[in-house]
């Protein structure tokens, strides 16, 4: 009777409870994990902050245009901020799926793999994403520049035209990097792409048909200009 | 060390010559309409003026190849005192095209004052092979200061047209000016003399290899007589008159010459920090009997350059000026062309929030010094509506005013650079 008792009721619940301690051991050790990664994180914030704005980050970013977007985006109060924000976060989610990694089920395990194959290629993608506001930025300043200094009337239109289609490129690439509806997507912009420059086309032939005749005109056969010279030697 | 650079044949040529007194130095790159008639002058002049001391002309040509090399050996009648020598042209040189001179015109100086050093010349003229009004009294000019008077570098002093030089007038000058506290009226003149000393103490200087080199040799040149305390005057020369500047790119004017004064600023930042106010250059000669070339303004058109870069270059000027400085430009550029005006205080609050901007590096340089050509465009405007009918006179006493602006407003500049920025690029 003993023995049956032993193997049916206390064998189980010693089973159930063996497990209910290993369980719980690995719910503590998850926590532990993230209470440690949150102050991990914490503290490697506030180091990243302090040694950034040490080495002027913040002014570097106003620079290359990143500054700007920071604050217009409300994404941090400064550059320097941000970063460290990005660390801690980096940590914490370090932190968390280690956790997870430790609860050791075949679910938790695969998330972790997964999870960690495809970070790289959202770093990938906020760095495509980054370079490609940086080099919009230059390029449009470069051809408004250009274009005022040459007096074209619609320098300031021309300068978005540009920023917009490195953005645009930027954008394609960083969803490309991501995965997300790779074919779609690049159908998409080839089609934008297609369909603004035939309308551009179009409208130039339909509407604009003299003036486009008359650029043409002025720049391959110009009419000698009424207008005085300058002469000025600048230096 | 020069000799070591110079080739066999040309330290040969030098040691059969000996010790010189005086070189005449004519760099070149494909100016044979105008070089027979530099070297021309040139020989009147050493023969007129300096008959009883040994001297050599010397053209620096950087690889003609429209027989300028050719047209000097038919222009020379005395041999003897008359050689050719090639300074090598980088890739560089052909791809870029410096403001004004030749290309590869700092290798040419170079050359120069190699020879002038192996030769050990007391005095050194360069003056420009694209010249067309060059007479023999521009080398008495730029010498004989230099054999009599003992100065080290004379920089020209020209009769200009009041529009003649606009860039000079409304930024180098002035700048230079108020920075180091000395007035060379054309600190980038082109033409210049300079001692065996000072020749000497340049090739010394590793600038030679730099970009400052390629674009603004002749604006080093002055700064570093001037801020190396070496004896500076001017000589009345006859009037500029160059070949047109045909298809001069502004902004890459601007790029050269203001980045290359921006750029010295940066390294001699020790000598104009302490210098307030400014202090005359003996001005030697008498003004030649000589009329400037007319030059003509387009008012409107350089007027409404200014508006459109106040209009559009706004997101680049908010990076660089205050708000208080946008609307006063915005109140200017709503005048039409007849009103246009730059007050001076303006223009000079501008320029120096510029230099402070290329210094902290607020945005690419370039973008920086291209967006400052139509802000410049304006000026000239507002200077020829004001000048408008005034003598050359009545017009240089108003860049004489524009110039105590720039002393005056100087403490704004020096509180407002970064101390120590030297030790800690």
């Amino acid at each position: 009777m003993e023995g049956m008792w032993a193997r049916v009721v206390w064998g189980p619940l010693r089973q159930l409870g063996e497990q209910a301690v290993a369980t719980l051991s690995s719910l503590v050790g998850i926590l532990v994990l993230i209470l440690l990664g949150l102050l991990v994180g914490w503290l490697a914030k506030q180091v990243v902050y302090g040694v950034l704005r040490a080495l002027r980050f913040d002014r570097l970013c106003d620079r290359l245009g990143v500054g700007m977007l920071v604050e217009r985006t409300g994404l941090a109060r400064s550059s320097s901020y941000l970063a460290g924000e990005i660390v801690q976060g980096l940590i914490v989610l370090t932190a968390l799926l280690a956790g997870l990694n430790a609860l050791g089920t075949p679910l938790t395990t695969n998330l972790v793999e997964r999870t960690f194959v495809y970070l790289p290629h959202i770093l990938a993608a906020v760095l495509v994403l980054i370079l490609g506001v940086l080099v919009s930025r230059f390029l449009g300043r470069s051809v408004l520049i250009t274009a005022v200094n040459a007096n074209l009337p619609s320098a300031r239109l021309l300068a978005g035209v540009t920023r917009f289609f490195v953005m645009a490129v930027t954008v394609v690439a960083a969803l490309d990097e991501l995965g997300i509806s790779r074919t779609t997507i690049i159908v998409t912009f080839a089609i934008m792409f297609g369909g603004l420059v035939t309308a551009a086309a179009i409208a130039l032939g339909l509407g604009a048909r003299d003036l486009a005749r008359d650029l043409l005109l002025s720049q391959f056969r110009p009419k000698p200009s009424a207008e005085p010279k300058d002469t000025m030697h600048h230096l | 060390m020069a000799e070591a650079i110079l080739s066999e044949h040309i330290a040969e040529t030098l040691g059969g010559l000996g010790s010189l007194e005086v070189i005449v130095g004519i760099p070149s790159f494909n100016n044979v309409s105008t070089i027979g008639q530099v070297v021309k002058a040139a020989q009147e002049g050493l023969a007129n003026y300096f008959k009883d001391r040994k001297a050599l002309i010397v053209n620096s040509d950087g690889g003609s190849e429209d027989g300028t090399v050719e047209a000097v050996e038919r222009a020379g009648t005395d041999t003897q005192a008359l050689i050719s020598v090639k300074y090598p042209l980088d890739p560089v040189h052909h791809l870029t095209t410096p403001y004004h001179g030749s290309p590869g015109r700092a290798s040419a100086f170079r050359r120069l004052f190699q020879i002038a050093q192996a030769g050990q010349a007391r005095a050194l003229a360069v003056v420009d092979a694209d010249l067309r009004d060059v007479t023999p009294e521009w080398f008495h000019s730029l010498l004989e200061p230099i054999l009599s008077s003992e100065f080290d570098y004379v920089a020209p002093y020209y009769t200009r047209h009041k529009y003649d030089g606009t860039m000079t007038n409304s930024i180098i000058y002035p700048l230079l000016r108020a920075l180091y506290g000395r007035r060379v009226r054309q600190p980038i003149g082109g033409e210049f003399g300079v001692s065996g000393r000072l020749a000497s103490h340049f090739l010394k200087e590793e600038v030679w290899n730099t970009e400052l080199a390629r674009y603004g040799i002749d604006i080093w040149m002055t700064t570093t007589a001037i801020a190396d305390n070496y004896k500076v005057c001017q000589s009345y020369v006859g009037a500029k008159i160059h070949e047109a500047e045909q298809g001069l790119d502004l902004s890459a004017v601007l790029v050269q010459v203001v980045g290359s004064v921006f750029n010295l600023m940066e390294s001699h930042d020790l000598a104009w920090r302490n210098v307030l106010g400014s202090l005359p250059v003996p001005l030697l000669g008498s003004p030649f009997a000589v009329e400037p070339e007319p030059v003509s303004i387009n008012r409107q058109r350089t007027w409404s350059s200014f508006q459109q870069a106040v209009r559009d270059l706004r997101t680049v000027y908010e990076q660089v000026f205050s708000s208080q400085q946008l609307k006063r430009l915005e109140s200017c550029a709503a005048a039409p062309a007849d009103a246009a005006t730059i007050p001076d205080e303006l223009w000079v609050s501008l320029i120096y929030e510029l230099t402070l901007a290329y210094h902290r590096r607020v945005m690419d340089r370039e973008h920086l010094l291209k967006s400052l050509a139509p802000l410049y465009l304006g000026w000239v405007a507002s200077f020829a509506r004001q000048t408008e009918g005034e003598s050359a006179a009545q017009a240089e006493r108003r860049i004489e005013r524009l110039c105590l602006v720039f002393e005056q407003l100087k403490p704004y500049l020096i509180n407002q650079w970064p101390l120590g920025s030297r030790e800690k690029r």
